[in-house]
């Protein structure tokens, strides 16, 4: 008895020195990692090269024919970035009214002008936010020392929001023809004069595409394993090219996939990530699938100095599959109006009609629609989308109604239900929450009104997922967890009650 | 009853301030714009001017070449006026208006120009140096600009005017994009250019363009020795003909000439030299023992000389070598040169021993008073046999089996 004793003390002991000892090794080796964070080698000697994009407006020089001595393609790509950044300087100037970096970019006369105008623009109270979408310059005169250069800048697109007292007071976007006059100084091209040589208002319409043979019958899609994360390092083309099949043999015609702005590079877009958003596409074609590619997911900033950047971002991946078969429009943005209340809802609308256009002059063949969250916003912008879209999670009840409304009001467009769906959840987070058999009879019912209504749809969505990434529903359980049972299949992958009403067959 | 007269009273007085509203806004429509000009002088003053019978106060918002603004009204009887920022009326370019706040917009433009005056010629001119020949140029760029830094119009005339030596000109120039250029050519002599500039009465000051000569011809050179005798201590000058360029200038100060000396054994020698007034000059030490130079000179890429030779003469005819002390004390001299002078101090001898025909050291030593003395020390040559060979002034003495002691 003595002895058993003496060993439970023993082992007390022993186990109690052992956890001590791990705690201090513990501790010491996250002070050390912790004092040694920072310390990259690669770093030591601030070779890196810190230069960001933060403004990159569609540049389109003409061909070169100027005066003066031949220019070099480094002279030229010097004088663009200068003068650009001082395009930059003067909309950030403007914005808050004050003067960093003006000194750079302008000589010492032509700074004056802009100082000027901070000091009225300051007392008035008056500021401005601006950017300029795109540049034709054309270089007129370059001197046989290389010191001074002349350019007709054509067609510069500018936008303009001008507050006063900090309200919006004009929203406005000109075409002008500017001509300037740079010095090479101190290492940078300033501008020495600027003349604007003619300004118009720029209302640019594009042609509308009529929505007559639209039949969009689809589901919004990502991958079970990676839900919003479906160009990942596991991105599949023989997993998309399953389930595709399953979603054509449901009888769907059209998949709407989504394209994150951060996750695809922002105005850089990655190659990789290019590529596979065309293997998706080519998987959809081979599937005989339509796809609804819907841009700028989880994008949040509106900022009027950002649109440059985005539009680089839409330019590159709009190109790069605007002749793809298996297209059938652009979503511009998901549920922009959730972020009215916190970007503004000027901001916002600004923003999309902006896009709208931009992506409508980089492909002149595909929709456009904006995948509003409910019906109320729907009607924003109706007039500059090809096709209307909107997301419905409310109470069916109302559903026939608002559809109703919505149609009164826009009668010669389709209109798109983009996203619907009930979650089968129903557990310890919510313990009243719907049955499969609910979510079987929603989907039954919301095939009845889309039919009554000769409605469009995309429901939400193919699979019940395991893990949702926090940026979707932030971290509550009880909203992680109904999020992951919206789908028609079910972790096993076997078919829920619902997946009879997947589409009206 | 009294009571219902003031409701109604109330009733109609709310109809009618809403009446009033509605007016208001039609009257916002009636805006009419009463200034008709449309192209202002720089610096004057631009008040736009418009009709309206009730006072509603819109603002105006202004776009110019630098910046926008909004622009509050004032008024002035039945009229609205806005009287247009001074930095905007300043500044040369399209400017365009739009009233705001109101139903129907209205929007219009006018067009600042530059004054018919020139307050300053800015000018640019570069490269700051060019060469003679009338092939290579440098650029002037003038930009006039009136008293509010504003560049002139197209069309601009600006007088160019250059004086170079005996000639002055002076050429018009049209100013297109702001500015107006001029490429100015070099001519076949170097020296310096002035150049200025005038437009609308308005003189720049001077500038100045250094026309350097062009690149050197080929040229030639002269020697120049005190006597033709290979003594090793008289210097040799060498000098070039006066080097120019194809338009005869002669080429700049500090040209850097390289002279290269190749005996009749192969070897080469180099001096060099800088030009003053066209003529570099180079010198090199006589040679030491008889031997024939082949000179020539270069300038780097540029331009060569001729060849010249010349002929250096044996001054030491012989030489007597004397051992002393067990022969390990070696006496060498006198060394005469060619008036039987003794050679002036400095003359190398060599002194090689050798032992079974394999050289075991070589001693150097350089001559004092016509003398050269070796002393071989015992420590590092013990006493045997060796074969000593004495060398001078291109001469060799050799001295079989001598024993050492």
């Amino acid at each position: 008895m003595v002895s058993l004793n003496k060993n439970i003390v023993r082992i007390i002991l022993i186990a109690s020195y052992i956890l001590i000892i791990a705690l201090i090794i513990s501790g010491i080796s996250a002070l050390f990692g912790y004092l040694n964070t920072g310390a990259d080698r690669s770093a030591m000697l601030h070779t890196e090269i810190k230069k960001i994009e933060q403004y990159s407006p569609k540049v389109v020089w003409s061909p070169l024919a100027n005066e003066g001595r031949p220019i070099d393609e480094e002279s030229l790509n010097a004088i663009e970035n200068d003068y650009l950044d001082a395009w930059y300087v003067k909309h950030v100037a403007y914005k808050t009214n004050t003067t960093n970096g003006i000194k750079d970019y302008y000589t010492d006369n032509a700074r004056l002008n802009l100082f000027d105008f901070i000091e009225m623009n300051s007392n008035e109270n008056i500021t401005i936010e601006s950017t300029t979408l795109e540049h034709h310059p054309t270089l007129e005169f370059f001197s046989e020392d290389g010191q001074l250069a002349v350019i007709t800048d054509k067609d510069v697109v500018e936008y303009k929001r001008m507050f006063k007292a900090e309200t919006l007071v004009l929203e406005s976007k000109e075409i002008s023809t500017y001509k300037i006059v740079l010095l090479l100084e101190d290492g940078f091209w300033r501008i020495r004069h600027l003349v604007k040589e003619s300004i118009d208002d720029n209302d640019v319409e594009h042609t509308k595409i009529t929505t007559d043979n639209l039949n969009i019958k689809g589901i919004n899609y990502y991958p079970q394993a990676t839900p919003w994360d479906m160009f990942g390092d596991t991105f599949s083309k023989d997993i998309l090219a399953k389930d595709f099949e399953i979603i054509r043999g449901a009888g769907l015609n059209t998949v709407r996939i989504f394209i994150q702005y951060d996750d695809f590079g922002k105005a850089d877009v990655d190659q990789d990530k290019l590529n596979k958003l065309k293997q998706t596409l080519d998987a959809a074609e081979n599937a005989n699938l339509d796809v609804v590619v819907t841009l700028f997911d989880f994008y949040g900033n509106y900022d009027v100095l950002d649109w440059t950047l985005n539009m680089r971002h839409a330019e590159t991946i709009v190109t790069s599959i605007k002749t793809h078969t298996a297209l059938v429009g652009w979503d511009i943005k998901n549920e922009p109006n959730l972020d009215f209340e916190s970007r503004g809802k000027a901001n916002v609308i600004a923003w999309l009609d902006n896009m709208i256009s931009f992506v409508k002059s980089v492909d002149k063949n595909h929709r456009v629609t904006i995948g509003w969250s409910n019906t109320q916003s729907a009607t924003l912008l109706k007039d500059k989308v090809d096709f209307v879209s909107f997301h419905y999670y409310e109470d069916l009840e109302n559903l026939d109604t608002s559809i109703k409304t919505l149609q009164a009001e826009i009668s010669n467009k389709a209109i798109v239900l983009g996203e619907y769906g009930m979650s089968s959840y129903s557990g310890f987070w919510k313990p009243f929450g719907s049955s499969q058999e609910d979510q079987a009879n929603y989907h039954k019912k919301v095939q009845e009104i889309i039919a009554e209504n000769n409605l469009q749809f995309m429901s939400w969505t193919l699979y019940d997922f395991t893990k949702i990434p926090k940026e979707v529903v932030g971290r509550l359980p009880w909203r992680k967890n109904t999020q992951k049972r919206f789908g028609f299949i079910d972790d096993n992958g076997g078919q829920k009650e619902s997946f009879k009403y997947i589409s009206k067959q | 009853m009294r009571l219902r007269h003031i409701y109604i009273g109330l009733l109609g007085l709310i109809l009618l301030s809403s009446f009033a509203v509605i007016q208001q806004n039609e009257m916002a429509i009636d805006l009419q714009l009463l200034t008709t000009q449309t192209e202002f002088d720089a610096g004057s003053a631009v008040v736009l001017k418009f009709s309206a019978s009730e006072t509603i106060k819109p603002m105006l918002y202004c776009s110019s070449s630098y910046g926008s603004t909004l622009v509050s009204p004032s008024t002035d009887g039945s009229n609205i006026i806005y009287s247009i920022p001074q930095n905007i009326c300043q500044k040369t370019g399209q400017v365009q208006w739009k009233l705001i706040n109101t139903m129907t917009p209205l929007s219009g433009q006018f067009k600042i120009t530059p004054k018919q005056e020139v307050a300053s010629m800015e000018t640019y001119i570069g490269p700051p140096s060019i060469d003679a020949g009338g092939t290579d140029y440098a650029m002037l760029v003038v930009i006039p600009t009136d008293s509010l830094d504003n560049p002139l119009p197209e069309n601009t005339l600006v007088n160019v005017k250059h004086q170079f030596l005996s000639s002055e000109s002076s050429d018009g120039v049209k100013t297109n994009n702001f500015i107006a250029y001029k490429n100015i050519y070099s001519q076949q002599e170097s020296g310096r250019m002035l150049v200025s500039s005038e437009s609308l009465n308005t003189n720049s000051k001077e500038f100045t363009i250094t026309v350097f000569p062009a690149i050197p011809t080929d040229f030639k050179i002269v020697e120049k020795r005190p006597h033709n005798y290979a003594d090793g201590n008289q210097v040799t000058t060498f000098k070039t003909s006066i080097i120019k360029d194809k338009q005869d200038n002669v080429v700049s100060d500090g040209t850097y000439v390289s002279f290269f000396i190749t005996n009749d054994k192969g070897n080469s020698l180099k001096t060099s030299g800088t030009t003053i007034n066209g003529v570099a000059t180079a010198m090199m030490i006589h040679p030491d023992y008889e031997t024939q130079w082949t000179i020539k000179a270069y300038i780097d890429g540029m331009a060569e000389s001729e060849v010249i030779t010349l002929n250096y003469n044996q001054v030491v005819e012989d030489f007597d070598v004397i051992f002393s002390k067990n022969n390990r004390a070696i006496s060498v001299g006198p060394i005469q040169s060619f008036m039987r002078q003794m050679i002036p101090d400095g003359l190398q001898v060599k002194l090689l021993i050798y032992k079974d025909g394999k050289l075991l050291n070589t001693l150097t030593k350089t001559s004092i008073d016509g003398f050269v003395n070796f002393n071989l020390k015992p420590n590092s040559l013990k006493n045997n046999s060796y074969n000593i060979v004495i060398k001078t002034a291109g001469l060799e003495k050799s001295f079989k089996a001598i024993q050492l002691w």
